[in-house]
């Protein structure tokens, strides 16, 4: 039997807000376990843009948020130099059967700046990826 | 956090926390410096440099300790704050900002000094208006590495190490190349010995970089042995370069016209090259040392805004390290939520910088400046250093300590040798006088303009301390534990047993009244308790003629406390009650508490986390934190049909004996009650070896019952296997009436005062929760101390 596309979800969340709503998206639908992963960005050889104590409350406070949305939600915080592939590092390293994650939007300027981590996420991932649209505009 | 997640958050190894440090130091100091220490203190220059690099290195030596006994972001700032409290704080934080901030605009104006000449033989505009030109170029420049901090533009480690491996050898080929060319010094020193020292005050911004390494402690793998060699080699291999560029440029150009020049090491490069033109066929000696000016021109503006960048974001650190501390507002740090960077932080150093740029203060006096904020912060860290190894607290563990040959020497001498330089760089001595009427005041020395910034700037960091942040930060000083550390946890002065709880609300009164008194009748001898109210009153109006309007506060406040001696008559327990008008109740239930010699103090709590600036409310926060006594906090739930079940979660901190204790008082009082010790254990692993699940559990509650010396009491035992043991203890509790829990963390400053799980029991379970801690050696005031030490 095919194996199910939603039997483990990987899901990255960046802040308290971001990790809402990508919750509040994802829990429209049935999937029977979801794991929040935060990339703490690492400057590999440089100082990091903010403090590593900073990070990891940050990536608290977003665990916090979703987990208050998905009760059961497990979590995990990484730490890699590449935003996108520590959340495939995570993925195979929990056996997910796909990643999830809640498009961010801004302009094409933000996206570009901020690394367009969107793109690479879909393009470069060894496993299925699925876009969660927003609750609202998607009609749920 | 796993060992594996440690390793994964440290990835700076040595050669990248030299490099990071190095490429810090080698900036607008060796290109820019030469011609101002030059005209200052001629080729003697060298010892001030040599000096520089001396004060630097013990420095160095105490940040290790410091960095290794406390990882923590915001480097001497962070330390000082620790080991002196927030006054202390206050000055450092704003001063090492200030000076990162000045650093970072003399870095700029260093950079447009050096691009200026690169453009103007091609743009003829600039070549009429250098003195606009450069000041131009360093706002452009500034603005620029605001944008691309502020967008956290990732600079990679590798680009790091080619630029600074670039620019050593860079400065290599110039000390070469100038040694061999011959220098001649003429008269070493021509202003004497006290110019040299001032000028160490000139050239010490070019020795500041090395605090990088501490401000990124926490990032640093195997930081005991790597922190201190990094910052060692990155005091030490500039020293030698400044030094050597130093020696070359005083030798090769006549000292009047290197001080005259903005350019000077493009100019002694020009001047040495022409030289070797014999070695390099084809190549004429004019054109050889035109090549050789554009490369040090390069050099130089790469160097300024490798420092500047590393400036910019070190000053977004100490802005988060102060806010962490509540030194300065939070909304400094917030972090953008793309861009990943204290986008704020970042903005409003560049605006400063921007400002300090174009305000044309002298590219001298920001130098200076930047080193006066820095010589008071390392004065203060060397003073930290021993604060802190004679009050000696638990987490105070460094894994480098300065070497017990050198301990105290390197702080007695740091701190000295940072203070001569202040003291030589802010005074003239030529004598000043005031004269207001006919009264004349003479001072032996005039302040000299760099010293009046700098105080300003102390000064504004005090006032800060007194107007902000005073009333927020915790004052957590170890300077009284350093005068008197001998003593041992202050005896009660009698052998009362009291317990101060402090009442705020009619309903949860009498509960809380209850507990207090559980615990006073379970101790042999004399007990009672003290009932507190505090009426708050705002900053602004007058304590006194805020009370004549507010009779129905007063009112209430007499209710409060006419009811608790209602209810200590039922409990038969001695009372008395305290109705406290007050700024700040937390401070005034904490006078209370040292005021009465209290045992412990009871305090309830909603069960709602507060957000932000406190954890679980504005009252509770700085009680749990300042408290010496117990304390116990209690929730509130649902009153108990009858026979209350009281569990106590057996196990997890050190702190768990008092809860327990607590609970066994609490049965004793209650008729009808019953205890149940309650432990929670993961499944075994598997193989042979392991202890059994259940035997270990009953094993750590025997260990507590022994603890808690709970003989008098009966009581069950019980342990749960289950994989997640928080979830676990969540369900199980839920069959209890109340809940002890001892807290699991110490700290005050951590995001939870008494652990997450206690904290999450409280606010998650709709019972009554108990969260007990036991006494606390508290930090002795440096009034308290003082009298200790002199009654001997």
């Amino acid at each position: 039997m095919p194996e199910s596309l939603t039997g483990h979800l990987v899901v990255p969340v960046d802040d308290a807000e971001d990790a809402h709503a990508t919750a509040t998206a994802l829990q429209a639908y049935a999937v029977e376990k979801v794991t929040a992963v935060h990339v703490v960005e690492k400057g590999g050889g440089t100082p990091d843009t903010i403090p590593l104590e900073q990070a990891e409350q940050r990536a608290e406070e977003a665990f916090e948020a979703f987990v208050d949305v998905i009760p059961g939600a497990e979590t995990e915080i990484t730490y890699h130099t590449d935003v996108v592939e520590g959340v495939f590092d995570v993925a195979a390293d929990r056996g997910a059967t796909a990643i999830a994650f809640h498009p961010r939007g801004g302009s094409r300027l933000t996206q570009f700046l901020s690394g367009d981590t969107a793109l690479r996420l879909i393009t470069d991932a060894d496993r299925p990826v699925i876009a969660l649209p927003d609750p609202a505009e998607g009609g749920m | 956090m796993s060992e594996t997640e440690q390793e994964l958050a440290r990835d700076l190894g040595f050669l990248e926390a030299y490099t990071i440090g190095l490429g810090t130091m080698i900036g607008a100091g060796i290109f820019v410096l030469p011609s101002i220490a030059a005209e200052a203190a001629g080729p003697a220059a060298m010892v001030s440099f040599a000096l520089g690099g001396v004060v630097s290195l013990l420095a160095a030596l105490s940040l290790s300790e410091l960095a290794t006994g406390m990882p923590k972001a915001g480097g001497s700032y962070y330390y000082v704050n620790r080991a002196l409290g927030p006054f202390f704080g206050s000055i450092v934080g704003w001063g090492m900002w200030a000076g990162l901030t000045f650093a970072s605009a003399f870095y700029m104006l260093g950079f447009g000094q050096y691009l200026l000449p690169l453009l103007t033989p091609h743009v003829d505009i600039l070549a009429e208006m250098t003195g606009i030109g450069k000041t131009v170029a360093a706002l452009g420049m500034a603005m620029l590495l605001t944008g691309v901090n502020y967008y956290g533009v990732k600079e990679t480690g590798d680009l790091q190490n080619v630029i600074v491996i670039t620019l050593v050898g860079l400065i290599l080929a110039f000390l070469t190349l100038g040694l061999l060319s011959g220098p001649t010094i003429g008269e070493f020193n021509p202003e004497g010995w006290p110019a040299v020292a001032a000028t160490v005050g000139t050239v010490y911004v070019s020795f500041i970089g090395f605090e990088v390494i501490a401000t990124s402690a926490e990032e640093i793998k195997n930081p005991s042995r790597n922190l201190p060699l990094a910052m060692i080699a990155a005091v030490v291999t500039p020293t030698i370069l400044y030094v050597g560029v130093m020696f070359v440029s005083t030798g090769t150009i006549p000292l009047d016209i290197l001080a005259d020049s903005e350019v000077p090491v493009k100019i002694v490069a020009e001047d040495i090259l022409p030289d070797f033109a014999s070695l390099v066929p084809g190549v004429s000696p004019s054109l050889l040392a035109s090549i050789g000016g554009t490369v040090m021109i390069l050099g130089a503006v790469l160097a300024t805004v490798s420092s500047a960048n590393a400036s910019i974001l070190s000053a977004a650190r100490v802005n988060f390290a102060m806010g962490r501390d509540q030194i300065l507002v939070e909304w400094l740090n917030e972090v953008h939520d793309r861009f990943r960077t204290p986008y704020r932080a970042i903005t409003v150093t560049g605006i400063i910088t921007l400002v300090l740029i174009a305000v044309g203060v002298g590219i001298g006096t920001l130098a200076e400046v930047a080193s006066f904020m820095y010589l008071v912060t390392y004065t203060l860290v060397h003073v930290a250093v021993v604060v802190l190894r004679r009050a000696n607290p638990d987490a105070y563990d460094p894994s480098f300590r300065i070497p017990s040959v050198l301990y105290p020497v390197v702080p007695i001498l740091g701190a000295a040798g940072c203070l001569g330089v202040l003291v030589q760089m802010s005074t003239n001595m030529v004598p000043y006088t005031i004269a207001v009427g006919s009264l004349s005041v003479t001072s032996p020395f005039q302040l000299t303009v760099v010293g009046m910034i700098g105080i300003v700037l102390i000064g504004f960091g005090i006032g800060w301390y007194y107007l902000y942040a005073r009333d927020r930060a915790p004052a957590m000083s170890l300077v009284g534990d350093a005068i008197a550390p001998e003593t041992t946890a202050a005896a009660d002065g009698d052998d009362v047993y009291r317990v101060v709880v402090s009442v705020a609300n009619p309903d949860t009164e009498r509960d809380l009244l209850r507990k207090a008194a559980a615990s006073a009748h379970a101790h042999d001898g004399e007990a009672e308790i003290v009932a507190v109210n505090v009426i708050e009153v705002p900053d602004q109006t007058s304590l006194a003629q805020d009370l004549t309007f507010e009779e129905e506060r007063v009112d209430r406040q007499r209710q409060l406390l006419e009811a608790a001696r209602d209810v200590a008559t039922d409990l038969d327990v001695g009372l008395r009650t305290r109705a406290i008008v007050g700024r700040d109740a937390a401070s005034a239930v904490l006078d209370v508490v040292g005021e009465e010699n209290a045992d412990q103090v009871l305090l309830g709590w909603t069960g709602k986390r507060s957000r932000r600036e406190h954890v679980l409310g504005s009252t509770i926060d700085p009680i749990v934190g300042h408290a010496s006594c117990d304390v116990t906090l209690v929730k509130r739930g649902p009153d108990p049909d009858d026979g209350e079940e009281i569990m106590v979660l057996a196990g997890g901190g050190p702190h768990a004996p008092v809860a327990a204790r607590r609970a066994a008082e609490y049965v004793a009082s209650t008729e009808g009650a019953s205890l149940t010790l309650l432990n929670i254990q993961p499944p075994a692993e598997e193989g042979e070896d392991a202890v059994e699940p259940v035997e270990a559990g009953e094993a750590l509650i025997e260990d507590l019952i022994e603890q808690a010396d709970l003989t008098e009491t009966s009581y069950e035992t019980r342990v749960i296997v289950e994989e997640d043991t928080q979830d676990a203890i969540l369900k199980t509790a839920a069959a209890y009436d109340t809940i002890c829990v001892g807290a699991t963390r110490e700290s005050a400053v951590s995001q939870a005062l008494f652990g997450s799980l206690p904290e999450r029991l409280g606010t998650d379970l709709d019972r009554t929760v108990v969260v007990a801690r036991g006494s606390e050696r508290s930090p002795m005031s440096m009034q308290d101390a003082l009298i200790k030490r002199l009654e001997g």
